[in-house]
């Protein structure tokens, strides 16, 4: 197992190796002269040409990759001039953000989808698996947008039960003690009531919107997944031997199907991780895909490239925890 | 295996208590008590105590910098007002009721007194008494010197450098500091308002790394730098010490608010005090909720099509005069600006000091548009490619409405949007055919403005406009001590540019924000700068 593990680590190296290429030749060969972004509109062509050659631009492609390499050989992922930070600054304020909302957003999706799946499932048909289909239909139809700007109408605006979508934490509530920087968690081991119930006002709406799309669709590989295992032959010989039905469909038939569902679930937490600037505008939630994107529209080469890289890394990681709980799942599968 | 399974549960929750152990509630009875500040998140409670706070919602990201000599976008631009002073300042006047501000005007500030030699190239410049930084150093001439000193070398402050045509400070006493200059600069008083000629504590800058500025302030400003995270917030407290009079708040913040529909719900429940750019289409229906103020002010923002004479058919003047012709400057104030802005009719803003509006005849006419197009040999019309930057709704909406116009003589449009660094960079090299612009000049001097837009060599001139009437109608302007002799020249330059129309001029743009009615002290300026310093409520 350790002896595959390592080997999958291995087997990571060339293609974050390729990434790192792609992404630094994407970069460069896009236009977009961030010279110009830097110095704004009324500076004068030798200071354009100044700030040109402070930041290596004017360099040889080769020679910039170079000087690329070695920069991230110790460990430094250069400066955002669009922010005036250091990448791993603006990283380490905003990537918890992300993981937060990406973590619960997750959970709320499987809460939901994976007893509405089995039920669609084991009751098909009925008006549990009519609910679902619906309840899939809409989520992987409705836009983000315009969910969250009616969450927020509602909630915010009207109701006023939640307050202003604006960051993590309100004002006047200092955040909980920084040990993993995720809010909710941290205020959990300070055990900060005020922080942890604020934390959750703000995280609610967000991770709802951003659920509803892969809540959709673990519904639908979970009901179609159980259905096909559910007309196996060992479900018929478990009924047989005279298991309640609920162990039938738990024991026997949920860890069968969750296998593919799991494939899934780890693509979607990917994609959350990396494309949740949709849901970060509208809650305006200081996490990584706002930064990406803003990164992009200016040409601020440094923060797309370490971006790319450190998603590229996550997802690989992702990948492989995936693989190894099919081992868990499934017996059969081995590892050597 | 069961004992194996309780071991792992065991273990984990010693690590949990352990890490809970170590950790201290931040939110504890006791540190609310000691920050003073209101833990218990009753709302209501919590916003009357924070009174002396103004929260503003900024809508274009959290700035590139705190260092007013690196600075060159609005936002950084307006952290730097806020932090440091200038040697002179921006006037006020009193307008119906408003205190608006005056770039064109030139005040007092860190300096209170200035002679200026008879060949008009020496300023000598005595400080205010008494003055500090934050950090309680002195502002003297040495600090002074220091700051043009550094500025000189920086990519944005650099250039106002060169263009101030500085050629040496000097510290004649500790009080008293002289510049020479390369040549008589009638605006020079103007450069020295900018916050690029910020001046700042050379002990703090001296003793850090140079890049320390960028996220510390080190000035003699109204407020101090506490915190800057461009993800969510900066906060500023106020300088209690500012030698002009603590501001009359204890703390701005400033939140990074980038959604529009985002910054006008929170200003209307109250969640920040202030929103800026406020989009022109809610405009009326927020001016007439009770709680809010709406300020939409002309700024010297003008919004212009440049069409590149190399290109053709741009390269004859008939066709350019044609599409000024199918301009209505009054239909895209409606329809695109839900008429906030007004109309332009120079080159340059109607704020700007010797503005004219002399020379424009231009008015909606097709008839005309198409006789002119048939003169230039294109009656059947031809296709344009139109270059937008798609960082801003209005330009897409002008392209969208002017397509429509030219269609009605056979003139094709096609809008080719692109993201702002790539639009940056297509117009500098002045391989746009036709382009969507907007400029608002730093400096509020004829001077300074067609200096980079439409001198044959200006940085901005990316229409590749060249005249040589106009360059020596420039450079003489540029020298002339004698106001009404420069106006002159700049009113000769004005009507000699709207005949050549390397642009089609379409509108001024109004600056527009929203205030909640308790917040008092907003000075509008027309560079677009927002100086949050005389805030109150």
């Amino acid at each position: 197992m350790l002896a595959y593990v390592l080997r999958r680590i291995a087997m990571m190296v060339p293609s974050i190796a390729g990434i790192i290429m792609i992404t630094f030749i994407l970069t460069r060969v896009l236009p977009g002269d961030p010279a110009l972004m830097i110095t704004g509109e009324q500076a004068l062509p030798e200071f354009v040409d100044k700030v040109r050659e402070q930041y290596g631009f004017n360099q040889p492609l080769l020679v910039q990759l170079w000087e690329y390499l070695k920069q991230l050989a110790r460990g430094d992922l250069g400066f955002a001039w669009h922010t005036g930070h250091a990448v791993a600054s603006d990283f380490v304020s905003r990537f918890p953000a992300t993981i937060e909302l990406t973590l619960v957003s997750m959970v709320i999706a499987l809460i939901v989808a994976i007893p509405l799946g089995i039920v669609a499932a084991s009751r098909q048909n009925s008006i549990f698996d009519h609910f679902a289909r619906v309840l899939s239909f809409i989520g992987s139809s409705v836009p983000i947008f315009w969910l969250g700007l009616l969450l927020i109408g509602l909630f915010y605006s009207k109701l006023g039960w939640l307050p202003a979508p604006m960051g993590r934490i309100s004002d006047n509530i200092n955040p909980p003690t920084h040990i993993t920087g995720l809010y909710v968690l941290d205020s959990l081991l300070s055990w900060d009531m005020v922080a942890l119930k604020d934390s959750l006002r703000h995280l609610l709406l967000p991770a709802l919107c951003l659920s509803m799309g892969t809540m959709a669709i673990v519904t639908k590989m979970i009901r179609a997944s159980m259905l096909e295992v559910i007309r196996q032959d060992f479900m018929r010989t478990a009924r047989a031997k005279g298991l309640s039905e609920r162990a039938v469909i738990y024991k026997h038939g949920l860890i069968n199907a969750l296998i593919p569902t799991l494939t899934v679930i780890g693509l979607q937490f990917g994609a959350l991780l990396g494309g949740a600037v949709i849901t970060e505008t509208i809650f305006v939630w200081p996490g990584i895909g706002n930064y990406v994107t803003e990164s992009i529209l200016s040409a601020d080469y440094a923060p797309i490239q370490a971006m790319t890289l450190i998603s590229a890394v996550l997802y690989g990681c992702i990948n492989l925890i995936v693989e190894l709980l099919y081992g868990v799942l499934d017996p059969r599968v081995r590892y050597e | 295996m069961k004992s194996k399974k309780i071991l792992v549960f065991i273990s984990t929750l010693l690590v949990i208590m352990l890490l809970s152990a170590c950790a201290k509630s931040s939110n504890s009875q006791e540190s609310a008590t000691s920050s003073g500040e209101p833990q218990v998140s009753t709302t209501a409670s919590a916003k009357s105590s924070a009174g002396s706070t103004i929260t503003i919602a900024y809508s274009q990201g959290a700035g590139q910098t705190m260092d007013p000599h690196d600075a060159g976008d609005l936002t950084s631009a307006s952290y730097a007002f806020a932090l440091y002073d200038q040697l002179v300042t921006s006037g006020t006047e009193e307008k119906d009721g408003k205190t608006v501000g005056r770039t064109d005007k030139i005040v007092p500030s860190l300096a209170e007194s200035w002679k200026i030699s008879d060949d008009l190239t020496t300023y000598t410049f005595v400080l205010h008494d008494g003055v500090k930084f934050q950090s309680g150093n002195a502002v003297n001439a040495d600090a002074v010197v220091y700051s043009f000193e550094r500025a000189k070398d920086k990519g944005e402050s650099g250039s106002l450098y060169t263009l101030a045509n500085i050629k040496s400070v000097t510290k004649i006493d500790d009080k008293t500091v002289e510049f020479k200059l390369g040549a008589p600069n009638h605006l020079f008083l103007k450069y020295l308002a900018t916050f690029s000629f910020s001046i700042v504590d050379p002990s703090v800058a001296k003793s850090n790394p140079d890049d320390y500025l960028t996220q510390h302030s080190a000035g003699s400003g109204a407020f101090i730098l506490e915190k800057w995270d461009p993800a969510t917030e900066a906060v500023f407290v106020a300088n209690k010490n500012y030698w002009k009079g603590a501001p009359k708040v204890d703390k701005v913040v400033i939140k990074y608010v980038a959604e529009a529909s985002n910054r006008e719900l929170f200003l209307d429940k109250g969640d920040v005090d202030v929103a800026l750019d406020i989009p022109a289409k809610d405009v009326e229906s927020l001016s007439k909720k009770d709680n809010l103020t709406i300020s939409s002010q002309s700024s010297n923002r003008i919004v212009y099509l440049g069409m590149n004479a190399k290109y053709k058919p741009f390269d004859q003047l008939k066709v350019r005069q044609a599409i000024n012709y199918m301009i209505d400057q009054q239909k895209l104030i409606k329809d695109v600006a839900y008429n906030q802005a007004s109309p332009l009719k120079s080159s340059i803003s109607s704020k700007s000091p010797a503005f004219t509006s002399e020379g424009y005849e231009y008015k909606y006419d097709l008839d005309k548009a198409k006789t002119l197009l048939k003169e230039a040999g294109y009656e059947k019309g031809f296709t344009f490619d139109l270059t937008v930057n798609s960082s801003t709704q209005d330009y897409e909406d002008i392209a969208v409405l002017l397509k429509a116009e030219l269609e009605k003589i056979g003139v094709t449009l096609n809008i080719n949007k692109v993201a702002p660094a790539q639009y940056r960079e297509l117009i500098n090299k002045k391989s746009a055919a036709a382009y969507l612009g907007k400029y608002t000049s730093l400096v509020n001097d004829p001077s300074y403005h067609y200096g980079f837009l439409l001198d044959s060599k200006g940085a901005s001139n990316y229409t590749g406009y060249s005249s040589k009437v106009v360059d020596d109608l420039l450079a003489k302007a540029n020298v002339e001590p004698d106001e009404a002799k420069r106006t002159e020249l700049y009113k000769q330059v004005q009507k000699q540019i709207t005949a050549d129309s390397p642009w089609a001029y379409l509108y001024e743009s109004n600056l527009i924000a929203g205030f909640n009615k308790d917040v008092q002290g907003y000075i509008f300026y027309p560079d677009e700068i927002i100086r949050f310093s005389s805030l109150y409520k």
